[in-house]
């Protein structure tokens, strides 16, 4: 655990939301609580990890209304679902749109808390992802536009002198070309830079 | 023992013929009363005056019957035949005054029995009298007490409706005790305990266990079968407990309930447990209105306020697709429904409920679409007798 790590209560029943914040707290978690969806928004997510554990039956938006809603507005962020009266549908439409869990109330410690790990888990993976995907987008933001085309053809498999039969180049110009992208993207092998090409196709697509 | 078992028979013989003596006695007595006036009388006219003797006969009979009728007929005529008809103190009869004699037995003969007919009549049509009032109070104590059932099982599927909401709201509470308690643990059982957090969260164990019980406690009583008990009460508290166990349907079922309740209402005497019905089935009801109907505006309105007639009026309004006027003028009575598994009693026994609290239920039509239903309770107290 980190100190940055940061958990989130929404529910609009007070006996719960005071209990699943006082428990949180009580395993050295920080936690905040909210009585619905609205004022979690406001809020926005922290740039730190974090989860959410949030009731499925809240008035006006439902849980997974507002589980559509975070995905709309791009918030990523890992859900606990805790609910009154848990039906299958409802835990597999949930588990499926992304939740890390749905628990039935009144849950056991163990579920709440390794739901809630998990979630962190997660969201770590997923900042330090975003990280790493916001300096490879700022590394490949360096390279020109000859560069560019250099590097799409290299990662597609073609060899340094079908590129430059293609781009109307001479092969050891192209060889400079596939050096300095190599050099700036910082990619070690072809292999890797492949891999950074793909997820660069994929944020992008997103 | 034996003793006993002997004079039994003849006792009870003595006890039977006694009021039996009793009434030949009186017809004798009638006989005599009516022989002395006549006696008295008869200086002052120029016939016999022999009408006192009807008068006895007709009352021999209606209290004796026809034994003590005839009795007093055949004593009649030996009396006015020796004493009245010339010629007098003589048991004959004069020629001129046979048609006279003949004519006062047959007519004493008649007296006696339209006397003694009348008279069972009358006693028949009494017994008869008392037989059905003891079949109508028979019949009024099977009728409340199957009315009673009826309203115990109307309420029990109404609460069936809510159980996902009942479970939602000791679920609540019971989440809120199971966490807080395991969160006590964790803050006494940590290298260096903290006992406030840990006093804190026992706090909120307590808290949220008393709210469990006191829902149970509503539950149960609307599940008692118990006889109506009237108190006095605030409608509003009233409305207030009965929704805490509707709101969670209502959220399930997306239907927003908007309550606008008039403060400081005069208290009315009323069963609890009954009134609380009425508005559940009311408001249950309501949320079926708005949960088939089509339209987006899925609201009700839930209303408490008071009349110039000193009546609390209590008001349900749905934004529903409404009833067609005939459907709504059948809706209070038994075994209409519209719904596919109702049995149709829930509204009739809410009828009854509130006429057994001298109030009345009404429903109209919303202007603005759905339905309207309210009763009304007045608070006087005299008007609220049990």
């Amino acid at each position: 655990m980190t100190d940055s790590d940061m958990v989130f209560v929404i529910d609009d029943d007070e006996s719960v939301r005071d209990a699943v914040t006082n428990l949180l707290e009580a395993v050295n978690l920080r936690a905040q609580a909210f009585a619905s969806t609205e004022e979690f928004f406001r809020r926005g997510r922290p740039e730190t990890s974090c989860c959410l554990v949030l009731d499925l039956q809240l008035p006006g938006t439902t849980g997974l209304q507002f589980q559509q809603s975070l995905r709309r507005a791009q918030i990523e962020v890992p859900i606990v679902f805790i609910t009154a009266y848990g039906d299958i549908p409802t835990a597999m439409r949930a588990v499926k749109a992304g939740a890390i869990e749905f628990l039935t109330k009144p849950f056991q410690k163990e579920d709440l808390l390794s739901a809630v790990y998990r979630g962190l888990e997660k969201d770590r993976a997923y900042l330090q992802n975003c990280a790493e995907n916001a300096t490879m987008q700022s590394r490949f933001a360096d390279l020109t536009n000859r560069e560019i085309e250099v590097m799409n053809l290299v990662t597609e498999g073609l060899s340094n002198k079908e590129i430059a039969w293609k781009l109307d180049l001479s092969e050891p110009t192209v060889k400079i070309h596939r050096s300095r992208v190599m050099q700036k993207m910082q990619a070690g092998s072809l292999p890797e830079l492949v891999r950074m090409a793909d997820r660069l196709r994929q944020t992008s697509r997103q | 023992m034996p003793n006993s078992t002997s004079a039994m028979p003849r006792r009870s013989l003595w006890l039977r013929l006694r009021p039996l003596l009793a009434l030949y006695g009186a017809a004798l007595l009638f006989v005599g009363v009516s022989f002395l006036l006549t006696f008295l009388l008869q200086r002052f006219f120029p016939y016999p005056f022999l009408f006192f003797f009807f008068g006895a006969v007709m009352a021999s009979a209606w209290f004796g019957g026809t034994g003590p009728g005839l009795l007093s007929v055949v004593l009649s005529t030996v009396l006015v035949d020796y004493f009245f008809v010339p010629p007098f103190n003589s048991f004959s009869v004069s020629p001129s005054a046979e048609a006279y004699f003949g004519a006062f037995v047959a007519c004493a003969v008649v007296a006696s029995w339209v006397s003694s007919s009348k008279k069972q009549t009358e006693q028949a049509l009494v017994q008869a009298r008392n037989d059905l009032e003891l079949r109508v109070s028979e019949r009024t104590a099977a009728l409340m007490q199957t009315q009673g059932e009826l309203a115990h099982l109307s309420r029990m599927l109404s609460m069936a409706e809510l159980t996902a909401s009942v479970v939602h709201e000791i679920g609540q509470p019971l989440t809120g005790v199971v966490t807080n308690a395991q969160a006590c643990l964790e803050w006494l059982s940590s290298g260096a305990p903290n006992v406030e957090k840990a006093r804190r969260s026992a706090d909120g164990i307590v808290r949220d266990s008393t709210r469990a019980v006191m829902v149970l406690e509503r539950i149960r009583s609307l599940f008692r079968k118990s006889p109506p008990e009237k108190e006095w009460l605030n409608i509003n508290d009233i409305i207030a407990e009965m929704m805490v166990l509707v709101r969670d349907e209502a959220r399930r079922r997306n239907v927003q309930i908007h309550i606008l309740l008039e403060q400081s209402l005069p208290p009315v005497r009323v069963d609890r447990v009954q009134i609380q019905q009425v508005i559940l089935n009311l408001v249950v009801n309501a949320m079926d209105a708005v949960n088939e109907s089509v339209a987006e505006d899925k609201r009700i309105f839930l209303m408490s306020r008071k009349n110039r007639h000193d009546e609390l009026v209590i008001r349900v309004e749905d934004c529903g697709v409404g009833l067609p006027a005939e459907l709504r003028e059948k809706m209070f009575e038994p075994f209409f429904t519209t719904k596919p598994h109702g049995i149709g009693v829930g509204l009739s026994i809410t009828r009854s409920i509130v006429e057994a609290h001298k109030g009345q239920i009404t429903a109209g039509p919303r202007p603005q679409g759905g339905t309207i239903v309210e009763f009304t309770l007045p608070f006087h107290a005299e008007d609220t007798d049990d």
